[in-house]
C-alpha cells in the first residue's frame, strides 16, 4: 500500500490544503494557461490556406525582418548598458544614507520618494521634460535660463528623434524610478555587515580602500547578486518608459505591443515573448552561475 | 542626488499649477515658476466625465483586486505558515516566484483567452489579470505576518475550547491585522499602478484606468499642464500609503521585485 503514507499526511493537514487550494489553483492554473498559450500561439501559423502547426514560420519571419533584429540589438544593449548602472546608482544612494547623520531620516524618505510615483507618470514627466522644441531641457542646454549660462546647443534637440537620445532618456527614467529599489537591497546588506570586521581590520592596519574592496564588497556579494539578477530580469521586460519615450525604436517588449495592435499579429507578437522568455531565462542563468563562480574566487574564508 | 531625485517632482507640480501663458510661451522661455499659479486644471478635470470615470474605474478594480487577492492569499499564507507537509518549501518558492512571470510576456496570452471568456474591456477582466501579480505579494506579506504571530496562542485558545475557527478569527486575526492592512493597500497600489494588463484590455474600450486614460490623451497631444495634473491625482495616493506602509514595502522590495 504505498498510498497509505500519502492519505495519511493529507488527512492530517487537510485543513491546510483546503484553504490553500484556491490561490494554488488560481496561480497555478493561470501560470499555466498562459505558458500553454502563448508556446502554442508562437508555433501557429496561419497561412493563406490552413493553419500549420508546430511551425517554426514566425520565427523565420522574424529573423528575417529587420525591424525584429534592431529591436533585438536595441534590447540587448539596453539591458546591458543599463543593468551596471542600476547596481552603481543602487550603491552610490546606500552608501550616502548608511552612516548615521543628522537629518538621515529625510533623506532616506526622499530617496524611496521615486518609488511612490508610478512609472507612467515618470514617463510623463520625462516626456514633458524632454520636448521638442521647448522642453526644459533643451532650454537649460541652451543656455536660455540665467542660472545655467553655458550654451551646449545652438539647436534645440529633438530627444524622441533618435534611436540613442531615446533610449537614454528612457533609461534615465527607469534609472530614477529603480534606484530605491537597488538602493533598499544593498543597504540591507551594508546593515548586516558586523562592524568588528571592518573595525579589526583598520585596527590590524588597513586602508579605507582596503576594507571596502577587501571587506565590504565581498561580504556585499549576495545583495549585489540580487540586485543584478532582479534588475536584469526588470530591465529585459521594461515597457512604459520605451513605450511613452521611444515609441518609433521598439524594444522586443514594445515590438509586441506593436505586433499585437498595429501588425494585427498575435501569433508574431507570442513568437516574440517565446524569444523575451528564452533570453531572460538563459541571461539570469549565466548572471547566476557568473556570480556563483565569482564568490568562489572572492571570498575564501 | 536630492535634487535629482526632487526635480522631476518639482516640475510636475509646477506644471499642473501652470497657466496657460506659462505652457504656451510661443517661443519664449518657460518660467520655472508659472507667471499665475492657478488651480484651473484640477478644477476642470474634477468636473470632467471621463476623468471621474477613469478614477472610479481605477478605485472598482484596485478594490475588487484587493478582496479577492486578500481571499486567496491570507488563507494559503496561513496554511503556508502553520501546516508542515512534504514538499512545502517548493510549493512556497513556486507560488512566491510566480511574480518574476515577465507581465509583457504573458499579456498577449491573457487577452487571448480573457476574449472568449468577456472579460476583455470590464472591471473584472483587469481585475483578474492584477490578481496574478498581487496575490504572490499577499502570500509572501502575509506569511511574513504569520510567522510573527506565535502558533502557541491559537493551540491556548483550543486549549480553552474555541473550535480551529473561532481561535482563528477571535486570536490569531485581531493580531494579524494591521499587517494584513498593510498587504491591501500593498494591493491597492500595485492595480492603481498598472499600466500594461489594464492597457492591453482596455486598449479598444471606452473605459480606462488613470493610467491608462494618460496614455490615451497622450495620442492627442495635449497641453502639458493638463497631462501634468493628471499626473499629480493619480500619484497622490501612491505616495500617501506609500510612506504609511513603508515598513512592508520595504520588506517587499528587498525580497523581490517591485511594480
Amino acid at each position: 500500500m504505498p498510498f497509505l503514507p500519502f492519505i495519511r499526511t493529507v488527512r492530517k493537514n487537510i485543513y491546510g490544503i483546503i484553504i490553500l487550494l484556491p490561490a494554488f489553483l488560481y496561480l497555478a492554473g493561470f501560470s499555466l494557461i498562459i505558458l500553454f498559450t502563448v508556446t502554442q500561439m508562437a508555433f501557429t501559423y496561419a497561412g493563406t490556406e490552413k493553419i500549420f502547426f508546430p511551425a517554426l514560420q514566425n520565427f523565420v519571419k522574424l529573423a528575417q525582418s529587420p525591424e525584429f533584429r534592431s529591436a533585438l540589438l536595441r534590447t540587448i544593449l539596453f539591458t546591458v548598458a543599463g543593468t551596471p548602472l542600476e547596481l552603481l546608482i543602487g550603491m552610490a544612494a546606500a552608501f550616502l544614507v548608511v552612516k548615521k547623520f543628522k537629518g538621515r531620516g529625510v533623506i532616506r524618505s526622499i530617496f524611496i520618494l521615486p518609488l511612490a510615483i508610478p512609472a507612467i507618470v515618470t514617463a510623463i514627466i520625462l516626456y514633458i521634460l524632454f520636448d521638442f522644441p521647448g522642453g526644459h531641457i533643451n532650454e537649460i542646454i541652451m543656455g536660455r535660463h540665467a542660472f545655467f549660462p553655458c550654451q551646449f546647443v545652438e539647436y534645440p534637440v529633438d530627444w524622441r528623434g533618435s534611436a540613442f537620445s531615446a533610449l537614454a532618456v528612457s533609461l534615465a527614467g527607469k534609472l530614477w524610478r529603480d534606484m530605491p529599489i537597488s538602493m533598499l537591497i544593498i543597504l540591507a546588506g551594508l546593515q548586516s555587515i558586523e562592524k568588528d570586521q571592518t573595525e579589526a581590520a583598520a585596527t590590524l592596519g588597513a586602508s579605507s580602500f582596503h576594507i571596502f574592496f577587501k571587506i565590504t564588497i565581498p561580504l556585499l556579494s549576495p545583495a549585489i547578486a540580487t540586485v543584478l539578477v532582479l534588475r536584469s530580469i526588470e530591465l529585459w521586460k521594461e515597457f512604459i518608459f520605451p513605450y511613452i519615450l521611444a515609441g518609433s525604436y521598439p524594444l522586443l517588449s514594445t515590438l509586441i505591443e506593436r505586433a499585437y495592435h498595429e501588425w494585427r499579429s498575435p501569433n508574431e507578437a507570442s513568437a516574440i515573448a517565446v524569444v523575451l522568455l528564452v533570453l531572460i531565462i538563459t541571461c539570469t542563468m549565466c548572471i547566476y552561475y557568473m556570480l556563483a563562480y565569482l564568490k568562489k574566487r572572492l571570498v575564501r574564508i | 542626488m536630492i535634487f535629482i531625485v526632487m526635480a522631476p517632482i518639482f516640475i510636475m507640480f509646477k506644471y499642473s499649477l501652470s497657466d496657460r501663458a506659462s505652457v504656451v510661451t510661443g517661443g519664449a522661455v518657460i518660467p520655472l515658476w508659472p507667471y499665475e499659479p492657478t488651480l484651473e486644471q484640477y478644477r476642470g478635470l474634477l468636473s470632467a466625465d471621463r476623468f471621474i470615470g477613469a478614477a472610479i474605474t481605477s478605485l472598482k478594480t484596485a478594490l475588487l483586486a484587493v478582496i479577492i487577492s486578500l481571499i486567496l492569499g491570507v488563507p494559503a499564507a496561513y496554511a503556508l505558515v502553520r501546516y508542515r507537509f512534504p514538499g512545502i518549501l517548493v510549493l512556497t518558492t513556486f507560488l512566491i516566484s510566480i511574480r518574476f512571470f515577465p507581465d509583457i510576456v504573458s499579456v498577449v496570452p491573457v487577452v487571448e483567452v480573457f476574449t472568449p471568456a468577456g472579460l476583455v474591456g470590464n472591471v473584472a477582466g483587469v481585475a483578474a489579470a492584477h490578481c496574478l501579480l498581487s496575490v504572490p505579494y499577499v502570500i509572501f506579506i502575509a506569511m511574513g505576518v504569520f510567522e510573527s504571530i506565535p502558533g502557541d496562542l491559537e493551540e491556548q485558545a483550543q486549549v480553552l475550547g474555541a473550535g480551529k475557527i473561532t481561535a482563528f478569527f477571535t486570536v490569531t486575526l485581531p493580531v494579524a491585522l494591521p499587517g494584513l492592512a498593510a498587504a491591501a493597500i500593498y494591493v491597492f497600489l500595485l492595480s492603481w499602478d498598472e499600466f500594461i494588463f489594464a492597457y492591453f484590455l482596455m486598449a479598444f474600450s471606452d473605459l480606462s484606468t488613470l493610467p491608462v486614460l494618460l496614455r490615451k490623451i497622450l495620442s492627442w497631444t495635449p497641453q502639458h499642464n493638463l497631462l501634468a495634473a493628471i499626473s499629480v491625482l493619480l500619484s497622490i495616493p501612491v505616495v500617501l500609503f506609500t510612506f504609511i506602509v513603508q515598513k512592508y514595502m520595504r520588506a517587499g522590495a528587498t525580497a523581490g521585485a517591485v511594480k
